[in-house]
């Protein structure tokens, strides 16, 4: 397997020497090809510094990330503008659809901001359009959608430029648990079947339990690591481990560790 | 405390929305050179002569001043909302901390006030500053002594300026903070939920889109066919459809958006987003857009009127003559002795030398005919004009000669001394000849080509009984400077027989030209000024080139001062809406540039989108307004000048071209400084924001 994204010792602390937030402090991993990797941690604990690292929305103070085989801090201008639409979809908690654009404008948008030709992606909308039933809703604007469909409008978004990974941010943060699990089987399907490589942070264990691997994030480190033995672990079991990490990881526990 | 949070946020405003400040600054000043015009050197030195339509302009001011304050009132209350609104939040903060609403309302007043005061301190120098430049020019232009210059400063102006301006603006702020204070905590700190849109199906929007078109088509129709100037109830049909039509179309203008977003196969540089934006903002504001659309109109048109009248009142013919000495009228039978003693009497004060030129202009009546109803015909020049193609000119000129029946008579020596004078080609005449002379207000160049053409054939007339031939050419050289002796028709004669027609009864006028070099050191109005001084201690009875130049330049001064100061008012407020809309409409959509942000938008790409944006928000209405002034600009000349003075073509494109180029670099000056405004804000967009 080949590995997709590298980070090596990423460090960003944010605020002046005294009230130093060190949101992400040395944290090296690496993401393969076809994977579905989960970060899960408490709040402020780094996940979203990491992804937007990874997104190059903010940049880190030291460290490595190589996005096949490049470094990604090196990139500028129009290479920087490929990686982010060619490299890289994001996913976001509250979906970011533009609320005057339709469900098919709103897909299209990213051809639209990094100015790709649309005669194949108009292949690709439909037949993800059709994979995520969303199909009746492309000339709705967002009001007119459910939650659920304009998380999956956002995937579509996220999916419609081909991209190496998938960055998903709380993917089912605003959604009911019905609306997220249909959400969740999609990626999880989408990763099974077209082999993409999804990076999804989250504090829900229901949806971390759909991941492959995962990686518990706190105070900026990596804390723990998990890994579903598939095909044996049932995601039942997964979900049970995971959880169990997750009380040493947060609260009460703490005092234990 | 209390009062540096009130000292830094009013900064802050002003900061943040130079361009509302600077329209303060602009309409402040706008103000104070309105209510000052009383005391711009040309204004006081017209009071002297023109004293009565002087008066009359002044007591038209305060229209203008109530007027502008009712318009700016509308966009000082439009740009504070938007201001108030974009501070909700922290307003929300300030109560959540205890501040009470008194006092939040004290805090709010407290920076309304500054930055007024800031305004005014600012603007009101500059007002002043700019008033004497203008006056100083304009007295310049017109040949005023700059020396005659005395620096001015209209107390009741500034006064006038403060009062209105802090009226309007307490105004506006009254209205907003109490609609801000009513609201819950919670309402504030919130942000500001989407309106919901109601669509209607295409078809509305289409339909009013042709009703617009229609609207404004029969508009401009009955306005340039002037149906709309025979009566005022045509006038407020005529502009109640343009009304409605400008609404209509800006109405039905986002059926044109969804064809456009529709149609496009393509969607590159964000076309599709900015389309959506436009159509959103269009169709949230199609009101605003058109009321702005028809500012610019109106600015363009006050324009287009400033430069009409100024035009018609400003035509002079040409400047021959400085003075005409009128003699005393006599029972003498003969004049020409009160003529010779009028002379004498600039002779005898050293005047004489003052003129270059000083020469007798006798005119007289038909005397030889008992009757006097039959005096005169000339019917053989009645048929011939009548040959011509039938037009309004045509006509205008047949009704002119149809009722000169009685002419007067003007002797031929004179007239060429006047001629030569003017430079001009004397006109021959033999015996039993006469040429025609008409004044210029009652022939344009048409008519008077009607009037060569049908002299040319030398046409035979009837005066009192005996048989003159006209030849020549159609003279309309002034033959004295008084703007009250206008001759529609008269005939020239040679000497010997306007002795004989006149039966040596008529008038005679002493004309003079001031030598030349008198007038150009000191310039043509203050030298007739100085020797209107020195003539009236002689006693003669005179008539000067001084009286005409002023009536004229009151006008001209009137109707470009008022005409352009509306014009500016107008185009500010416009595009002050136009661009304050814009930037509010930017504001409150800031989730969609920041999705776009996350999405992987540069800062370059988000500036060119907002750019795109705001060509098109800025051009819509613009275009539209440039449209309509097309046939509004047109439709005024048809209304307002009389078919002498309605110019040709030429100067009609002249005017058009001069209009579009001020209208064009005011719009680049704000699309500048909207688009300066938006790079920023959005600028403020790219930092990341932490989100839980």
């Amino acid at each position: 397997m080949k590995t997709i994204l590298e980070i090596d010792s990423l460090k960003k602390y944010y605020g002046k020497q005294g009230s130093r937030t060190k949101a992400l402090d040395g944290i090296t991993l690496q993401v393969m090809e076809g994977e579905f990797l989960g970060i899960m941690g408490s709040s402020g604990s780094g996940k979203s510094t990491l992804l937007n690292c990874i997104a190059t929305v903010i940049e880190p103070d030291s460290g490595r990330i190589m996005m096949k085989g490049t470094e990604i801090h090196s990139l500028k201008g129009r290479k920087l503008a490929q990686y982010r639409g060619r490299e890289i979809g994001y996913l976001f908690q509250n979906f970011e659809l533009i609320d005057n654009l339709t469900g098919r404008e709103n897909i299209m948008l990213p051809m639209s901001l990094h100015n790709v030709s649309d005669g194949e992606s108009r292949k690709r909308l439909s037949r993800l359009a059709s994979y995520l039933e969303i199909t009746d809703v492309l000339d709705k604007f967002p009001s007119q959608m459910s939650g659920g469909q304009k998380q999956r409008v956002a995937a579509a978004r996220a999916l419609i430029m081909d991209p190496g990974i998938i960055l998903a941010d709380e993917p089912t943060g605003a959604l009911d648990s019905k609306n997220a699990k249909t959400l969740m089987k999609k990626l999880a399907g989408l990763n099974e079947d077209e082999n993409t490589t999804i990076l999804m942070v989250t504090h829900d264990s229901n949806a971390a339990s759909y991941c492959k691997r995962i990686l518990f994030i706190r105070d900026g480190r990596i804390f723990h690591e998990l890994r579903r033995d598939t095909p044996d672990e049932t995601q039942q079991d997964f979900y049970e481990r995971i959880l169990k990490v997750m009380s040493q990881l947060g609260g009460g526990s703490a005092n234990v560790l | 405390m209390f009062f540096e949070l009130i000292t830094r946020n009013s900064r802050r405003s002003r900061k943040e929305n130079g361009l509302f400040f600077t329209t303060l600054l602009v309409s402040v000043i706008a103000f104070y050179i309105i209510l000052s015009l009383s005391h711009q050197d040309v204004m006081l030195f017209l009071k002297t002569m023109e004293s009565d339509a002087v008066n009359r302009l002044l007591t038209m001011i305060p229209v203008f001043y109530v007027m502008t304050l009712v318009v700016l009132f509308f966009l000082v209350y439009f740009a504070s909302k938007f201001q108030l609104e974009r501070r909700r939040h922290e307003f929300g903060m300030y109560l959540m901390m205890g501040m009470t609403r008194n006092r939040l309302f004290v805090l709010l007043l407290a920076e309304d006030i500054r930055s007024s005061a800031i305004a005014l301190l600012t603007g009101l120098p500059a007002g002043v500053l700019l008033s004497e430049l203008i006056s100083l020019v304009t007295a310049r232009l017109v040949g005023l002594e700059i020396i005659g210059h005395r620096f001015t400063m209209s107390l009741d102006g500034i006064l006038l300026t403060a009062a209105g301006f802090f009226l309007i603006k307490l105004a506006a702020f009254l209205i907003l903070s109490v609609k801000i204070s009513r609201r819950e905590i919670g309402s504030l700190l919130a942000e500001k939920p989407e309106e919901t849109k109601r669509q209607h199906p295409a078809p509305v929007y289409g339909l009013a889109l042709f009703a617009g078109i229609l609207c404004l088509g029969t508009a401009y129709y009955l306005a340039i066919r002037g149906i709309s100037w025979y009566q005022i109830g045509m006038m407020g049909i005529t502009v109640l459809l343009g009304f409605a039509g400008t609404l209509l179309f800006f109405y039905g203008l986002r059926y044109i958006f969804n064809l456009i977003i529709k149609s496009e196969k393509r969607d590159r540089r964000l076309h599709v987003f900015n389309a959506r934006q436009l159509q959103e903002n269009v169709v949230r504001q199609s009101g605003t857009m058109a009321v702005s659309s028809l500012l610019i109109l109106g600015a363009l048109c006050c324009f287009g009127a400033g430069v009409a009248i100024a035009a018609y009142y400003g035509q002079s013919d040409p400047h021959v003559l400085d003075y005409t000495f009128i003699p005393e009228y006599t029972d003498e039978p003969n004049q020409e002795q009160a003529a010779a003693d009028a002379l004498d009497t600039l002779r005898k004060s050293g005047l004489d030398t003052e003129f270059s030129e000083l020469f007798e202009m006798k005119i007289g009546d038909i005397r030889t005919a008992e009757d006097f109803e039959n005096a005169y015909s000339m019917n053989e020049v009645l048929e011939q004009a009548a040959k011509f193609p039938a037009s309004d000119d045509r006509d205008v000129l047949l009704n002119n000669l149809g009722f000169a029946d009685f002419p007067s008579l003007i002797s031929l020596s004179g007239y060429n001394e006047l001629l030569r004078t003017a430079g001009l080609p004397e006109v021959e005449l033999g015996e039993g000849e006469g040429a025609v002379y008409m004044d210029s207000s009652f022939l344009n160049d048409r008519q008077a080509e009607i009037m060569n053409t049908v002299l040319a054939d030398r046409p035979e007339v009837e005066v009192g009984g005996n048989t003159l031939r006209l030849t020549g050419k159609v003279q309309t050289t002034a033959v004295v400077t008084d703007y009250s002796i206008t001759l529609s028709f008269a005939l020239i004669l040679p000497d010997d027989a306007f002795q004989y027609y006149t039966q040596g009864q008529y008038d005679v006028y002493v004309n003079g030209v001031l030598d030349s070099s008198v007038s150009e050191k000191t310039g043509l109005m203050q030298a007739i000024s100085e020797m209107n001084e020195r003539l009236n201690e002689t006693g003669l009875n005179y008539e000067s080139y001084l009286q005409n130049m002023g009536r004229q330049l009151f006008y001209i001064v009137a109707a470009s001062y008022i005409t352009i100061y509306l014009a500016i008012i107008f185009l500010i407020v416009a595009n002050t809406v136009i661009g304050v809309q814009f930037l509010m409409n930017q504001q409150k959509t800031n989730r969609r540039y920041k999705t776009l942000i996350k999405l992987g938008a540069v800062y370059e790409t988000l500036c060119a989108s907002a750019k795109k944006q705001i060509n098109w928000y800025f051009g819509i209405p613009v275009f539209a307004a440039a449209v309509s002034s097309l046939f509004a600009v047109r439709a005024l000349f048809t209304g307002l000048l009389s078919s002498v003075t309605r110019g040709s073509a030429g100067e009609m494109m002249f005017i058009s071209a001069a209009m579009i180029l001020m209208l064009c670099v005011i719009e680049y000056i704000y699309m500048a400084a909207v688009k300066r405004s938006s790079s920023r804000y959005l600028l403020t967009l790219m930092a990341p924001e932490r989100e839980e």
